[in-house]
């Protein structure tokens, strides 16, 4: 999170500096700053001709790498398609993550006897790279569609879960007995007091979810893929198309960073008293 | 005896793993018509005692009734008001307090009709459509008072509600409370660890002390009813009589104090 500084320590990062210097320590301009900054170190190190295209292709090439994917295809499919293909896997496995993890990780929070119960195996499969458990799923399920969608949704339950459970235990007591004290039963709330309360942090969890989901696409479009962003980037590495391989990642980067944006602007919208409280 | 107290008889209270019990025999009558104040240092029992009368806590020994019936745990005819944290921040202002009518099953016109003459008798009509979390602290408190007044509650608890508050905010609350007490109707019980405020406000006062939590004192000051009466706040505040309770309770308090480090020690 660039900006955390920044907005939680206003008085302090803009202490008596003239417009134009807060402007320019707008995370904005900070972040543009840097990514042109890695752009051009990139340009001048390939350019030059120090380092090989093999092992480091210049930035137009790259770009043009993926205009030629975009148009005719790396793979046998489109740049559209790989994207979709990943796309709709990372859909599919955020859907079921969601549809598990927040009501198990709310039943969670309310329930000491189902937090004892799963709070091991949560954490315990939680730290186990994807990798290694990969080969088990595809024996167990096959190298379908489904092993792929799998493997992304338990890296993504994980975090979902615990952010839920975190959610509901930030239910202060009066709150809850404030509420309880204007006649909610216990389905209001539950419904109309730890759900809202927990929301941010279920946005939150999203968040951290997906992330865990991207990071494991390329290794879920290991098994048996002919499509997805993940596989565009395997195949590119075996063949040694350096230049694809950076376009996979930008793209991958590049929409990970979009969805988190959008994610963070929901949560400021949906939860707008967030971190603003007492 | 009155038949329509809220009323605690004999009430202990022991949280498991402590030595002493946090409430020690302690009774109770608040009337239809009271503004009953805890006072005390910190530790002697208040919040247990107000959790008591709440419903929230199961008293070890004892009971407690609300017009003879006993009470069992919270319910709607105790509305609770908290100095911290007790607001629905994702509603505003109108809608925290008609959080209370919806509980009841109040229609939504009417919801909101209620919430705004409530709000209204706290002073907060031009907050009506705020987030909660954009108001002061003082306002907090009034949007608490008015949500306690939306439900049908028939005393008002109110643990520390000033507490966070600043001396000035604070007498401007003490005497809010005091014309919403005339015109709600409701008995209240209030806790709090300010002598001023509490020999200001209450009809009945009881002073607490620790170890283990009980009622060493009881005295009736009866201001609040002179400032109703149309006495100014100042004068009733520097009152020969209110000066001499005031210096009697700290007197009192400084006793106990002693008393409890003696048995320590
Ligand atoms: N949930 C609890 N579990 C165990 N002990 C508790 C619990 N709540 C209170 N106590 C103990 O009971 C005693 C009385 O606490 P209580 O909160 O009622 O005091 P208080 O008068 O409200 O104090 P304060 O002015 O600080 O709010 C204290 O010794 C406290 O440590
Ligand atoms: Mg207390």
């Amino acid at each position: 999170m660039p900006s955390v500084f920044s907005s939680a320590l206003p008085g302090l990062t803009g202490l008596s500096a003239p417009r134009w210097r807060l402007r320019l320590r707008h995370p904005l301009t900070l972040g543009l700053f840097s990514v042109a900054l890695l752009w051009l170190i990139w340009q001048i190190a390939a350019g030059s001709g120090w380092i090989q295209p093999l092992f480091l292709p210049a930035p137009q090439a790259v770009l043009a790498k993926l205009a030629l994917a975009a148009g005719q295809g790396f793979m046998d499919a489109t740049l559209w398609q790989h994207l979709a293909a990943s796309l709709s896997r990372i859909g599919l496995a955020l859907l079921a993550a969601v549809a598990v993890g927040v009501p198990l990780g709310l039943a969670m929070g309310v329930s000491p006897v189902l937090r004892g119960l799963l709070d091991p195996l949560i954490e315990g499969y939680r730290p186990v790279p994807p990798l290694a458990y990969l080969p088990l799923i595809v024996i167990w399920c096959g190298i379908g569609e489904l092993s792929k969608v799998l493997l992304i949704f338990l890296a993504m339950l994980a975090p979902i879960v615990l952010s839920a459970t975190h959610g509901v235990t930030r239910v202060s007591p009066s709150r809850l007995r404030a509420a309880q004290s204007l006649g909610a039963s216990r389905r209001q709330l539950l419904w109309r007091v730890v759900l809202p309360t927990a929301l941010p942090d279920i946005l939150t969890g999203l968040r951290i979810g997906l992330g865990a989901g991207w990071s494991t696409l390329v290794a879920a479009e290991l098994v048996a893929a002919t499509r997805g962003l993940g596989f565009m980037v395997q195949s590119a590495a075996q063949f040694l198309v350096t230049d694809m391989v950076l376009a996979g990642i930008v793209v991958i980067g590049g929409i990970a960073f979009v969805l988190e944006l959008g994610l963070r602007a929901l949560q400021q919208r949906l939860c707008p008293w967030h971190g603003q409280q007492d | 005896m009155d038949d329509d107290a809220l009323r605690a008889w004999s009430v202990s209270v022991r949280y498991p793993g402590q030595p002493e019990p946090a409430l020690a025999d302690v009774s109770l009558s608040i009337g239809p018509q009271a503004l009953t104040v805890a006072l005390g240092p910190s530790g002697c029992g208040k919040t247990t005692l107000l959790n008591v009368l709440a419903g929230f806590v199961p008293p070890s020994q004892g009971r407690v009734t609300l017009a003879g019936a006993p009470i069992t745990g919270p319910g709607a005819d105790r509305a609770v008001v908290f100095q911290h944290d007790a607001l629905l921040p994702w509603l505003d202002v109108r809608d925290n307090v008609a959080f209370a009518l919806e509980l009841q099953g109040v229609g939504r016109r009417e919801r909101h009709a209620r919430a705004e003459a409530l709000l209204a008798e706290v002073g907060l009509a031009h907050a009506a459509r705020q987030p909660v979390w954009t108001l002061s602290g003082g306002m907090r408190q009034r949007v608490g008072i008015a949500r306690a007044l939306a439900s049908p509650s028939r005393a008002l608890l109110m643990d520390e509600p000033f507490g966070a508050l600043d001396a000035f905010t604070r007498e401007q609350m003490q005497t809010l409370l005091l014309e919403v007490w005339r015109h709600s109707g409701r008995r209240i019980f209030l806790i709090t660890h300010d002598i001023e405020e509490a020999l200001f406000l209450a009809t009945e006062l009881v002073l607490m002390s620790p170890g283990p939590g009980r009622i060493v004192e009881r005295i009736e000051p009866g201001f609040s009813r002179r400032w109703l009466a149309g006495e100014p706040v100042r004068a009733l505040k520097s009152d020969p009589a209110f000066i001499a309770l005031r210096e009697h309770l700290l007197d009192t308090l400084a006793r106990h104090r002693q008393a409890n480090d003696k048995e320590t020690a």
